[in-house]
């Protein structure tokens, strides 16, 4: 992955990861927001019911209060006060009264608590309705909840009780609204909320006793267990009930348990709050919010991809320039602008390879000096010992024409014969500087390097097992069907040459000369070891120096002239040494060399065989 | 005049559809028709009577005019215009308001019209309000329940406080002016009893008591019976029923009535005559298909012991429980003169009142 697809990347998570926790900052808030403001709503719903239950209330009690002092009830209590009252007059005065009052319950009960009329069940008259009659001040009680019997069965009212006393007679004035689907409705809902009543009228729970406006309400079982648990603790409780599995089907009910005189449960008010506005609208926010973050992510997407470009161009450049300092163009240059960290480093990049350049050239002359000191100590080494016997040898001339001219015709005859012979050997060693200098150009053509090695290996094979000498062992692990290579025959001979040579050297009591073919990465390598006495560090890195040698009468120049070889065939050399153990050369060579393009060929076996 | 039924025809071979056009009819052919047998019904031709029918809006309203042939006589008014259909309460105030001189007052509101001025005139109590069990209901198969619901009413709230005294508490089938043994039956309540009784009648066991839903008398009786019932411990609901010949209010309907069961339903039971014998085998007629009572006809021979034994023997089988007698009640404008209380079995004496116009101007 590219510095710039990195940059991208980065760009994007953290873009992607902002967008995310603005989006999820933007629910969770608004999430709040809308529960805040249901909770609101739903206060303000519980607080509209228990004012208009407060209302209704008084309004019952005022209404209760007014038949009681009314003229005929008044008149009432006066009759029935009397001995021997015929109470059978008023029997059906309750429901006249009630009408006009819009009770729906409403009884009147003498001092004894039996009923004198009754609007709702106008046939109870006689009966006992005793809690009435119980010491209380029902005119400091106000209204309150109480479970009626009613000819349809039990029925939950508001209730009120005034009393008219005549004497020390009584006359109770019981009346009432049933608190039921009408009181529901007339609670003013916002569309998404509804009122439940369940009133519990029954030990367990019934389900036709849970109602709304309209009637029994549908599923009411689900809703059993959160009456059950206002049934065990009655409390103000929320509760959530979850219609289906989407989540908008979901309503949050608040409970508010609805107490009698003794503070017993007589009902459950239930105020429920459909979520699905409030989800629907979450939704949209959310798909307004995953719209927003894609066209955002978008957006910086094309932004990223632009930025990264825009700061990766510099280091792309530095990167280019780093690779043409690889590629050994050490005067590259990078062009980048600016004074930011990527702009030093695009000067500290400029002047290190000014540095290169610069150190690279100094380097060279200094190489090129000690090259040529090199030179100089060895062609005085070369050229001192030959010297040495010519001096000695004129000397002795010199000494022998003076003192003994009887012996100078021999004496001369024997220098002269010694300064030819030293003269030669100048001659070879001016010869071998002479070779190394004018190192032909290779004449590339196509070259089967298993064949090269067999044909060198041939001329050392006496030598190999000369007498007097500790054989050497030739091993060679050619690679079938290696591809001909673009190369030198002459040039390569005298590579392999050289380094079997130097392997003998390296093996005077003898050993094993291997010698291996392989194929790699469109290269064709070979490799030569001995298992001689090997080299230490210092001198397998300076092998390849010229005139560097470790033999006493080496030159110094073999291994120079095979790296020199080597590399003009674009190729690479490299040795591998161990003190005692031994030495490998391997040598790296392309089988199509730069600037040369041939075509690989493959020599048969059957090829070969026909050549041979 | 003013009556509370509506009379679809005056044809005797055509019955009427309620017991309430019954008793008008009856009532009607008294005036049409010259004779009556002891048995109650008409002999003769409808017109041989004091009046003739002049003009007849069935079931709305009708004019009958004084036949001057008639055999005793002809009636002291010249025409009486009969409205039917007419609510008691339209009754009550059209009388109150000189609108009519005649007219019906059910015997539960004629305490309230006397407190009001309206002149009323109630004759002996002759028509019985009884609790029959429905024979083929399986709930009513027992005495048990039978006994104990009819331990549980009571009567005497029944009298007082729903027909506000005008009437008297039932224990027989016959009234003790008529009978002279009905103080022989039991007219107390035995709530104690009932609640004895009660363990005995399975708990699931629920009972639903009918009554005709035009009759506001039935159904304040019905609940009060709930009620007493309730308080004895025994499930006992009432339930209107349909009047019998009435019509829903949507007559295309082409879908059966519904059919409403009940375990008992209460029946009015009018005396024909005042002989118990006679009044009495009325009454085994009517309740016989009703209730599976099936005493045989008393003869004419029958004596006192036996009409008694008989109404005992039906008593006693529980199927019948006799509540409250009822007189028959009506109201009279301040120009009616010489009215006279008409005996159990007579019909109203139109023929013999006369209209004192002076007296509405006093």
């Amino acid at each position: 992955m590219t510095f710039r697809s990195k940059l991208f990347v980065n760009f994007m998570l953290a873009l992607l990861v902002s967008v995310a926790l603005v989006a999820a900052g933007v629910t969770i808030v608004t999430r709040r927001a809308f529960a805040e403001l249901n909770r609101e709503h739903m206060d303000a719903l519980v607080a509209q019911f228990h004012k208009e239950f407060e209302r209704r209330g008084h309004d019952v009690l005022n209404r209760v209060q007014g038949i009681a002092d009314a003229e005929p009830t008044v008149r009432m209590a006066i009759d029935l006060s009397r001995p021997n009252a015929d109470i059978s007059v008023y029997v059906n005065d309750a429901r006249g009264v009630a009408q006009s009052h819009q009770l729906d319950f409403l009884d009147f009960v003498g001092t004894d608590g039996s009923i004198i009329s009754s609007a709702e069940w106008s046939a109870r008259f006689g009966y006992k309705m005793e809690w009435v009659t119980q010491k209380e001040d029902w005119a400091s009680r106000g209204s309150f909840l109480m479970k009626l019997d009613t000819q349809d069965g039990p029925a939950l009212a508001l209730m009120a009780v005034a009393t008219v006393r005549v004497g020390d007679k009584d006359l109770y004035v019981v009346g009432g609204e049933r608190l039921g689907k009408e009181f529901l409705a007339s609670l003013v809902l916002p569309s998404n909320m509804r009122a439940l009543l369940y009133l519990h009228l029954e030990p367990a729970f019934q389900p036709v006793n849970l109602i709304d406006s309209a009637g029994p309400v549908t599923e009411a079982e689900r809703f059993e267990p959160i009456i059950e648990r206002e049934r065990s603790h009655p409390s103000e409780q929320t509760a959530k009930i979850d219609w289906t599995f989407d989540a908008a089907s979901s309503e949050i009910f608040h409970l508010i348990p609805l107490l009698g005189r003794q503070n017993e449960l007589l009902g459950v008010l239930l105020i429920g709050n459909s979520l699905r506005t409030v989800v629907t609208l979450e939704r949209h926010i959310l798909w307004l919010a995953i719209g927003v973050a894609a066209m955002g992510l978008l957006f910086g997407l094309m932004l990223s991809w632009w930025g990264a470009a825009r700061v990766t161009l510099p280091v792309r450049k530095l990167a280019a320039g780093a690779r043409e300092v690889s590629d050994g163009n050490w005067n590259t240059r990078v062009a980048v602008r600016g004074h930011d960290e990527i702009g030093q480093l695009a000067q500290s990049f400029n002047r290190m390879t000014q540095q290169l350049v610069d150190q690279r050239e100094r380097l060279i002359q200094a190489e090129r000096v000690a090259a040529w000191r090199e030179v100089a100590r060895r062609l005085a080494h070369e050229l001192k010992n030959p010297l040495f016997p010519l001096q000695t040898t004129v000397e002795n001339l010199q000494r022998a024409s003076a003192q003994n001219p009887d012996q100078f015709e021999e004496v001369f005859r024997e220098s002269t014969g010694i300064l030819l012979a030293e003269i030669e050997n100048l001659k070879i060693i001016v010869g071998r500087f002479s070779d190394f200098a004018k190192m032909p150009q290779p004449e590339l053509g196509p070259v089967d390097l298993n064949e090269v090695i067999r044909n060198v290996v041939k001329l050392f094979e006496a030598q190999f097992g000369a007498v007097g000498r500790p054989p050497i062992t030739p091993e060679l692990h050619l690679k079938e069907n290696l591809p001909t290579i673009q190369a030198d025959t002459t040039l390569l001979h005298r590579v392999i040459e050289n380094l079997i040579l130097n392997a003998m050297d390296a093996m005077p009591a003898g050993g094993i000369l291997m010698m291996r073919t392989t194929q790699e990465n469109g290269n064709v390598d070979f490799e030569i070891s001995d298992t001689g006495t090997g080299l230490t560090h210092e001198e397998a890195e300076r092998i390849f120096t010229p005139y560097y040698t470790t033999k006493q009468h080496g030159t110094g120049l073999g291994l120079a002239i095979v790296q020199a070889i080597v590399a003009d065939h674009s190729g690479r050399i490299s040795v591998e040494s161990e003190t005692g153990v031994g030495t490998a050369f391997h040598v790296e060579l392309p089988i199509k060399p730069p600037n040369h393009p041939a075509t690989p060929v493959t020599v048969s076996e059957e090829e070969k065989k026909e050549e041979a | 005049m003013e009556i509370g039924a509506t009379i679809k025809s005056l044809d005797p071979s055509v019955a009427a559809a309620s017991p309430q056009e019954a008793d008008a009819k009856t009532e009607l052919d008294a005036l049409l028709y010259d004779h009556r047998g002891e048995d109650g019904a008409f002999a003769g031709t409808a017109g041989s009577g004091a009046f003739r029918v002049s003009e007849w809006e069935a079931g709305k309203r009708a004019v009958l005019a004084a036949n001057e042939d008639y055999r005793q006589g002809r009636p002291f008014v010249d025409a009486i215009e009969i409205q039917m259909g007419r609510s008691a309460h339209e009754r009550v105030v059209d009388l109150e308001l000189n609108k009519t001189d005649f007219v019906q007052i059910p015997a539960e509101q004629a305490r309230q019209a006397a407190d009001r001025g309206v002149r009323v005139s109630a004759s002996q109590p002759d028509e019985l309000l009884a609790l029959v069990f429905v024979r083929s209901r399986a709930a009513t198969g027992d005495a048990r329940v039978r006994e104990a619901i009819a331990r549980c009413i009571d009567r005497a709230a029944i009298v007082n406080f729903i027909l506000q005294k005008e009437g008297e508490p039932a224990g027989g089938l016959l009234p003790q002016w008529s009978s002279g043994t009905a103080f022989l039956f039991s007219l107390d309540t035995d709530a104690h009893g009932a609640k004895e009784i009660r363990p005995q009648i399975p708990a699931s066991t629920k009972f639903v008591l009918g009554y005709d839903s035009a009759d506001t008398l039935e159904q304040s009786v019905a609940e009060r019976i709930a009620v007493n019932a309730k308080e004895a411990g025994i499930s006992l609901a009432s339930r209107a029923m349909p009047t019998p010949g009435t019509k829903r209010a949507n007559a295309n309907d082409s879908k059966p009535e519904p059919e409403i069961h009940v375990d008992a339903r209460l029946i009015h039971l009018r005396m024909p005559s005042p002989h118990p014998r006679i009044s009495l085998t009325a009454f085994i007629n009517r309740l016989g298909s009703l209730a599976g009572i099936a005493d045989s006809p008393l003869p004419e021979s029958a004596s006192p012991e036996d009409i008694y034994y008989s109404e005992r023997s039906i008593i006693n089988s529980g199927l019948v429980v006799p509540l409250v007698w009822l007189p028959q009640v009506v109201g009279l404008s301040a120009q009616v003169r010489d009215w006279k209380r008409p005996e159990a079995g007579q019909s109203w004496p139109l023929a013999d009142v006369w209209l004192d116009s002076a007296a509405d101007a006093r």
